[in-house]
């Protein structure tokens, strides 16, 4: 006996994914990325610059799976780290960290309603830089000015939660919902 | 043979796990260069392939930049233009009988020399910026290929940027003067008192000078002889003492000299 499933030609998946191409997400990311690195600090608020990379890993996380979401945040925090100063690995297993969540909470009440996906973006920004900290501390390296950081933190956390408010808002296709936003 | 698990979830549980040993590969390969403290091949790749496209969007965005600037100062640019000329003129006349005080004085002669004297500097544009602000520190256009090293000093023309930290085949990074990491020696240039110039993320702390220095709000501050600077390059001026109770330093807070929001052309010193 076997509980091997087997796929019915009539009954279609009762989430239906729809991740776009890798080409066109790698390069968005590209282009992300090099925003993040030269236009971002030109807009920081009270030293927070907005978390573009971190918005299109989540993005993309909700918009595939956990595999998806890990992925691209492993490799969209890589990027960060070699741009940024002596992190280590510390944006790229961050990253990694909110993609696979992200991915998790894929096609789950968070990614239906505006009213929860905003928050998260602002509590996935909390976790990374907390994940962010632990790493760079495992790494051996000083958490220099840590209630700067911790300002900054909350600046971009609300940064992020305005963004993605208005990119739910105002850009129907950046929707991760697959039943339409409520 | 009862078979747990279906055909769809062992894909699942085999992508999930390669893309976990994926992404463990990419941090021990980033973990493991951070403790080496050399740069891994991910970072030199990612950094020179990106450098490229950020030199591109930094003149782009600089352009772009410069022409917003112009279009809305021009209603004042000429009313600006005939105060500048007078202004000038008051300028020179005070620039000839300062240039005699600096011959009298040693630091900012150097300073003088340094910036005019450095033929071997290499000249260099910043592209780039920490993507998280989490350090202060700018990608500059040129790297090893160029001479470039680690540790070099980086000025500009009003004093001290910073030293390069990172160095890739076509750019490198440069650890701002602001960052709390950064450390440079220090003289305050009035009493030649010594002591440690260190990051606020937006100004300097001048450090562990000692309780017998007279500090007062304008003093000039500028570096020792170090590793990365030759002495007398101007690092700012002394905008607040502190005195702490039964401290056996005292911390003076600095303006840097350097408009480090508007960082533009720097000149990185041979090393």
């Amino acid at each position: 006996m076997s509980f091997r499933t087997r796929t019915s030609p009539t009954a279609p998946p009762a989430a239906l994914f729809d991740p776009p191409a890798w080409w066109k997400v790698a390069l968005v990311l590209f282009a992300v990325v090099i925003a993040q690195s030269t236009i971002a600090p030109h807009v920081a608020l009270r030293g927070a610059v907005p978390g573009l990379v971190l918005l299109l890993v989540l993005w993309y996380g909700f918009r595939t799976d956990v595999v998806g979401g890990l992925l691209l945040g492993a490799i969209a925090g890589a990027c960060e780290d070699a741009l940024a100063g002596p992190s280590g690995a510390g944006w790229t297993v961050s990253t990694a960290i909110v993609g696979a969540l992200a991915g998790r909470s894929a096609g789950t009440f968070i990614s239906e309603s505006r009213t929860w996906l905003v928050p998260y973006v602002a509590l996935a920004t909390i976790v990374r830089y907390g994940v962010y900290a632990i790493v760079t501390r495992a790494e051996g390296q000083p958490i220099v000015l840590p209630t700067m950081h911790a300002h900054e933190m909350l600046w971009q956390a609300l940064y992020n939660a305005v963004l993605a408010f208005a990119l739910l808002t105002f850009v129907p296709k950046t929707g991760v919902s697959r039943v339409g936003l409520r | 043979m009862v078979s747990i698990f279906t055909d769809r979830d062992e894909r699942k549980l085999f992508a999930v796990i390669g893309a976990v040993i994926v992404a463990a590969a990419i941090a021990l390969i980033q973990i493991d260069a951070a403790r080496s403290g050399k740069s891994s091949f991910l970072n030199s790749a990612l950094a020179t392939a990106i450098g490229f496209f950020q030199t591109g969007a930094s003149s782009g965005l600089d352009t772009a930049r410069d022409a917003v600037g112009s279009l809305l100062q021009a209603p004042h640019l000429i009313h600006d233009n005939a105060a500048l000329e007078a202004r000038n003129r008051a300028l020179e006349a005070e620039n000839a009988s300062l240039r005699e005080a600096i011959s009298q004085q040693p630091d900012v002669a150097a300073i003088a020399r340094t910036l005019q004297a450095e033929p071997n500097g290499i000249v260099a544009g910043t592209i780039g910026f920490d993507p998280e602000n989490q350090s202060r520190i700018v990608t500059i256009d040129k790297g090893w290929q160029a001479g470039v090293r680690l540790d070099a000093g980086v000025i500009d023309e009003d004093g001290v940027v910073g030293r390069i930290v990172g160095v890739e085949p076509f750019t490198s990074k440069v650890l701002l003067l602001t960052d709390a990491e950064s450390k440079v020696p220090a003289v305050v240039q009035r009493g030649r008192w010594w002591g440690i110039a260190t990051g606020t993320n937006t100004r300097v702390q001048l450090q562990y000078v000692s309780q017998d220095a007279q500090l007062k709000p304008g003093d000039v501050v500028v570096t020792g002889e170090g590793r990365s600077f030759h002495a007398g390059l101007p690092i700012g001026r002394v905008v607040q003492v502190f005195h702490p109770e039964g401290a056996l330093y005292q911390t003076a807070l600095v303006e840097p000299t350097v408009a480090f929001g508007h960082l533009g052309r720097v000149l990185v010193l041979p090393h």
